[in-house]
Parts: C-alpha cells; sequence; structure tokens
C-alpha cells in the first residue's frame, strides 16, 4: 500500500471544536491575545503581583462570605448565637470565619502594599492618573469593608467598635450627622444598625468594588505597565516579556502565598468571640480593628481633646491626607520616577508609614495600661 | 546598566539572600500550615518572630536553635518545628543556588560554579549561626538599655505631668528609634559579611563570555524551569496532596470553644478486654452457683426444722384441741414455710 503520496488530515478534538464555536462568537483568540500577550516593560517583578493578590484575597473573601452566610443570621437577638453556632456546631465554620477574618487583614495589608509600590515607583504619573483615583476609590471601599463587617459578629467588641466608628463619622461636618443616623438607624446600635451594615458589607459594597475593580484594570491595560524606575533603554528592552508566563507564574505564587499565610494565622489565632454586646461595656475598653488603631490613639493626644480637636484628628486631618493623595498625580507633574531622585516623596512614604507604625504599636502599649 | 555592575559587599549579600528568601518561603509556608493544622506548631510568640526565624531566611535555620539553647528564648514547641528546620534545608539550597546564579550571570557577568546553592548554604548558615545569636544579644541589650534610660528621663519631675497617650508614645518613639538604628546598623554588617562570603564564590569563578543579550537570554532560562510541563505537574500534584492532607488533618470543630459554647465532656468507655470479660462473667457466675447452693441448703435446712417444728407442733395442737375444742390462730390461712 502506497501511503507516502496520501497528505494526513488531522481531524479537529471535541475540545478544540467547542472552543472553535465559542470564539467564533466570542473572540475568545483576541481575548486571549490580549489578557496574556501584553508585553511587560522591563520583565516581570515580584513588586507587580500585588494587584493580582488582591483580586485573589478578594474572590477568596467572597467565596468564605457567601458560606458564612448560609448560616449567619443578621438580626440583633440572633446575631451572636448564629455566630457561635458556626464557630462550635457547623463542620469548619471555625476555619471559614477565622480565614474571613484574617483575609480582611490581609486585604488591608495587601492595599497598603500596593498603593506603597505604585506611590514609591512613581506610576501614578502621566498618563495613569485615573488609575491612581480608581484606586485611592477602592482603597475606601477595603476600609468600608473591614468597619461594616466588624460589627456583624455583634459581640462586645463588634458592638463598641462601631459605636467609637460612627462617633467619629458624626463629626464630618455637613454630612456627619445624617451619615451617623443613617448608619445607626436609632439612638444606640441596634437591629437596625446591623441590617444597614449587613446590606452594605454583603451587596452595596461588593457590587461597588466590581465596577471599580473593572474600570481600575481596564484603565491599566489601557495605559499599560509603568515598567522599573531606573535602568538603561537597552537593559528594559532586553529584558522585556509578555504577561504569560513569567508574570502570571509570580502572581500565582504570590497568591499561594498569602493565602498559605491567612491559613497559618487562622490556626495560629482563630477567631473567639467576646460576650454578646450589650449597651454597657462594662470592664472592655472600646477600641477598633488594628488597621484604625493609629488614628484611634492620635485622638487620645491631648491636642485632640476637645470637641475641635476631634474633629481636626478625626476628620480634617485624614481628610486633608486623603484629598493629598488624589490630587498628587496633579501637583507631581515632574515625569522622573526613580524614587532615589524624589527625596520629598521618600521622605514622606517613610514619615506616613513610620507614623502609622509608631500610633499603632502605642495604641496597643496604650491597651495594656488600660488593662 | 549594562555594563558589569561593581557590587558592594552588603549590595551583594542583601541581592542574594533578600529573594531566596522570598524564593523559599511559599514552599516552606505550605509545611508550616500542614503542621500547624496537625497540631504539631505551638507558638508562643505574637510578634511572629518565630516565622521570620524559620521561613524567612536561609541564615537563620541553625541560629534558631543556638538562640532557643544559648540565650533560653522560648519560641514555641512542638515535633513541628524541627520538621519544618529539615525541610527548610534541602528548600534553601535550592533557592539560594537559583538566585546566586541570577546574580552572577547577570549582574556579575560571571559563569556560576557547580554546586554553587550548597556552597553558599553552608557558608551562610554557620555565618548566620554564629553572627545572629550575637545580633540577638547586642539588640536586646541596646533595646532594654535604651527602654531604661528613656524611662529615667521621662520619670523626672518636670515630665511628670505628661498625659498618657503623650508619654506612650514619646517613650515607644525615643528607645524604637534607638533599636531600630542598632539594628539596621548590625542588619548592614551581618548582610556585608554575607556579601564577602559570596565575593569569596566569585574571585575563584570565570567571567561568562556572552554579549548582553545572550546573558539576558541565559539569565532568563535559569529563571524558568527546563521540562515546563513537568514543573507544572510536579506542582499540581503536590498541592492536590497537600490539600487532601490538609483537610484530613483539619480540626472539624474549633480548637478554642468559648465558654458559652464548650462541648460536653464525656467520659471514655474503657476499651473492651475479651479476657478480662470472660473471667468476670465466669466469676458471677461462680457467685451465683455459690449463692444457689446457700440458698437451696438454706431452704432444705428451714424445710427440715418446719418439718420438725410441724410435728411438735402438731402434737402440741392435738393436745389443746382436746383441751379446747377449736383450731390455733397462729397456723390458720398461712401457708407452710412463710
Amino acid at each position: 500500500m502506497d501511503t507516502t503520496t496520501q497528505p494526513t488530515t488531522t481531524q479537529p478534538s471535541v475540545i478544540e471544536k467547542v472552543f472553535d464555536f465559542v470564539d467564533e462568537r466570542v473572540g475568545l483568540k483576541t481575548l486571549q491575545a490580549k489578557m496574556l500577550n501584553e508585553p511587560v516593560p522591563g520583565g516581570s517583578r515580584w513588586a507587580y503581583v500585588f494587584g493580582s493578590v488582591l483580586l485573589f484575597i478578594f474572590i477568596m473573601q467572597a467565596v468564605t462570605g457567601i458560606l458564612l452566610m448560609f448560616y449567619y443570621v443578621p438580626t440583633a437577638d440572633h446575631a451572636y448565637a448564629s455566630t457561635q453556632y458556626i464557630i462550635h456546631s457547623v463542620d469548619y465554620g471555625w476555619f471559614l470565619l477565622s480565614y474571613h477574618f484574617w483575609g480582611s487583614t490581609a486585604m488591608v495589608v495587601c492595599v497598603f502594599a500596593h498603593m506603597s509600590q505604585v506611590f514609591l515607583w512613581g506610576a501614578y504619573k502621566k498618563p495613569r492618573e485615573l488609575i491612581w483615583l480608581v484606586g485611592l476609590a477602592l482603597f475606601g471601599i477595603v476600609m468600608g469593608f473591614g468597619f461594616t463587617g466588624y460589627l456583624l459578629p455583634w459581640d462586645q467588641r463588634a458592638y463598641w467598635a462601631t459605636t467609637v466608628g460612627v462617633e467619629i463619622m458624626d463629626k464630618t461636618p455637613v454630612l456627619g450627622d445624617f451619615m451617623a443616623r443613617f448608619l445607626k438607624g436609632g439612638a444606640t446600635p441596634g437591629q437596625m444598625t446591623l441590617s444597614r451594615f449587613f446590606v452594605i458589607h454583603v451587596m452595596v459594597l461588593p457590587a461597588a468594588l466590581m465596577g471599580l475593580a473593572g474600570l481600575h484594570l481596564f484603565l491599566f491595560r489601557k495605559a499599560g505597565p509603568a515598567g522599573p524606575f531606573r535602568g538603561s533603554v537597552e537593559e528594559i528592552k532586553a529584558k522585556t516579556d509578555y504577561f504569560f508566563p513569567r508574570q502570571i507564574w509570580k502572581d500565582i505564587v504570590g497568591m499561594v502565598a498569602v493565602f498559605l499565610a491567612i491559613c497559618s494565622l487562622a490556626f495560629w489565632e482563630p477567631i473567639v468571640l467576646l460576650e454578646e454586646a450589650t449597651p454597657d461595656p462594662g470592664d472592655y475598653h472600646p477600641e477598633p480593628e488594628w488597621y484604625f488603631l493609629f488614628l484611634f490613639q492620635l485622638l487620645r493626644l491631648k491636642v485632640f481633646a476637645g470637641e475641635f480637636g476631634q474633629f481636626l484628628g478625626a476628620i480634617a486631618l485624614p481628610g486633608i491626607f486623603m484629598a493629598l493623595l488624589a490630587a498628587l498625580p496633579f501637583i507631581d507633574r515632574d515625569p522622573e520616577r526613580n524614587i532615589f531622585k524624589r527625596p520629598i516623596a521618600l521622605i514622606s512614604w517613610i514619615v506616613v508609614m513610620a507614623s502609622i507604625l509608631i500610633f499603632t504599636v502605642a495604641a496597643i502599649i496604650n491597651r495594656e495600661f488600660l488593662e | 546598566m549594562t555594563g558589569r555592575e561593581t557590587m558592594s559587599s552588603f549590595k551583594l549579600g542583601l541581592g542574594i539572600l533578600w529573594p531566596a528568601c522570598w524564593t523559599a518561603l511559599p514552599i516552606k509556608m505550605a509545611f508550616a500550615m500542614l503542621f500547624m493544622a496537625m497540631g504539631t506548631i505551638h507558638l508562643e510568640t505574637k510578634l511572629g518572630i518565630t516565622f521570620l526565624m524559620l521561613l524567612m531566611s536561609p541564615v537563620s535555620v541553625f541560629a534558631f536553635f543556638v538562640i532557643s539553647l544559648g540565650v533560653g528564648f522560648h519560641f514555641g514547641e512542638g515535633v513541628g518545628l524541627p520538621l519544618l528546620f529539615l525541610v527548610s534545608i534541602p528548600v534553601d539550597i535550592w533557592a539560594l543556588g537559583l538566585v546566586a546564579r541570577t546574580v552572577f550571570l547577570e549582574r556579575l557577568r560571571l559563569e556560576p560554579p557547580d554546586s554553587l546553592g550548597v556552597a553558599l548554604w553552608v557558608r551562610f548558615a554557620v555565618a548566620g549561626a554564629l553572627y545572629l545569636p550575637l545580633l540577638w544579644v547586642i539588640e536586646g541589650g541596646a533595646t532594654d538599655l535604651a527602654r531604661s534610660i528613656v524611662k529615667s528621663i521621662l520619670d523626672m519631675d518636670m515630665l511628670k505631668g505628661l498625659p498618657v497617650a503623650e508619654r506612650i508614645g514619646l517613650e515607644f518613639t525615643a528607645w524604637g528609634s534607638v533599636s531600630l538604628l542598632v539594628l539596621i546598623a548590625l542588619t548592614y554588617i551581618g548582610l556585608s559579611i554575607l556579601g564577602k562570603l559570596v565575593e569569596g564564590k566569585a574571585a575563584a569563578a570565570q567571567p561568562a563570555g556572552d554579549n548582553y543579550q545572550g546573558l539576558i537570554s541565559r539569565w532568563d532560562m535559569i529563571r524558568v524551569p527546563a521540562d515546563q510541563s513537568l514543573m507544572l505537574t510536579a506542582f499540581t500534584a503536590a498541592g492536590a496532596v497537600l490539600s487532601i492532607v490538609f483537610w484530613m488533618v483539619l480540626p472539624v470543630s474549633t480548637p478554642h470553644p468559648h465558654e458559652c459554647c464548650k462541648p460536653a465532656t464525656v467520659a471514655p468507655a474503657p476499651p473492651f478486654d475479651p479476657q478480662k470479660s470472660l473471667s468476670k462473667g465466669e466469676k458471677v457466675l461462680k457467685d451465683a452457683e455459690v449463692k444457689i447452693a446457700a440458698l437451696e441448703q438454706k431452704t432444705a435446712e428451714d424445710e427440715k426444722e418446719k418439718s420438725k417444728g410441724g410435728k411438735e407442733k402438731a402434737g402440741a395442737k392435738d393436745s389443746s384441741a382436746k383441751s379446747e375444742g377449736k383450731p390455733s390462730q397462729a397456723t390458720a390461712g398461712k401457708p407452710a414455710g412463710k
């Protein structure tokens, strides 16, 4: 039999047929090329993993949050009991809740790391101003997640942290009173507060975050990665590669590391509730979650005592700081991105980070002093 | 920069140690988490020093035990800690080798020598075992001294009126700054020592002959596995096995129950011993036989007594009936033997 003259034609497999069918209608190949073949100037780096890691943490928070919602009852009568039920009676419930709790902490840490990386690398400068602004809004949403989620277990810690937080919010001029009344839904935190915090936590904030994160990614892909802040043109050109596979691999390793860190923390310090929430703090010294501790300690200073002082420390200073961050790409128009050639930016970052660290540790020492 | 980079010892030490720590960390963390899920690691320090010491650095693996034994600092306990130590060794060797080869090629423009990972790991581990306990003692001493000096300054009469929050912030900032400066200085010295150790290996290395683009291509290929499919399969398989083991060892209920919801303590049933149970049954039967025999004997004696007494009573009755003409009240309507 003569086989040399017959051309060999391979039939496409079922998977290939399905892929071609979808590709014809959706344009999968174009989408894949756009998503994965993005050139990364200067090559892949570990410093770029924070954005992907944040997306991963958010997805994990959504998954664990949905699983927790199967058992959680958002009423003042049952919130505490249902949380205790999750911890003590639901199989692996303690781990899910602890993961969700530490996941929120990881999200705040990664947001700080991501913002610091963008700031230090000068990646907020033209043409990436809008990415920076949307990122700031996302930062606010992450903080909102932490604040609203903290009340849901309805123990003393949750109740009093929320009380303190809402009181601080009350000091905002014009809007403060309305916002505090809207969130509390009454004179003291109760059923209405819990319902509102729950709805904001599981409906409003996730929707806002998904929308803004999509916009953030779109703007990022439009402007392209900023690349390293130093290095010769030849070096950057020689090291440039595509988003897939090297940067994706780094992102996956980053995600795995964060996942393992959260799991380890869940084992190390699993969540334990205090007594059920009551309007009497008893021996408990109210304080917010750790990432708001620096602000809480700042307000303990004599200079921020009194009505005006509290407004200055709780609203004016953080407000000015956030406004400065928002205006940063428009104030700092120098194209120089090398952080070692931007001494004001470097010193400002060190001062802010050192202040947050000092006030947070001081709040922890103060807690021991009070006890 | 595309020419050969001149690096200080500090930069060289930092350039290898820092990425090597991060490269090895995810693998070590997977094991650490598994050991924690199995309940074989119990950490006592809240600052995560143990994690930093065990997971972050190839230089701290021996130093961890030296500090534990020499200084007496108790990090934690459990069989998981030495296991983690054993796991860390090959992971650190691999990570150091990988990072050092890229640094030699891309930044020093030198051909990486053979077994670079093992050679550097031995040097780093020994240097760490000697230097880190020293750093620990000096840093601890400097911090304690700074704290006591700051405290005595703040206890002065003119500063006694300082409010609590201000005092705490000031005190921490003062001794924290001193402590941080000492730590930075000691870290600089330590990294410079590591850099010198790398320079020792670099002195014997041959210059890399390729042009820049060729070097970058080789450097890039070092960073990816030769057989990517095999690597991906191995990682997926390891991940699947670890996930299964993780869910198998993960406690179903919380290891820290709240006061309100502590599970009821049920006394465990003693283990079943068939020999003991049989001998116990035999003993019960023997006892029962003895009791039955005693009862039968007693009944027989009672009947004997009764029949004997009955005869005597019958004799007496006959005589009384004969004398009074009516039956005795004591025996009327009662069965015999009762």
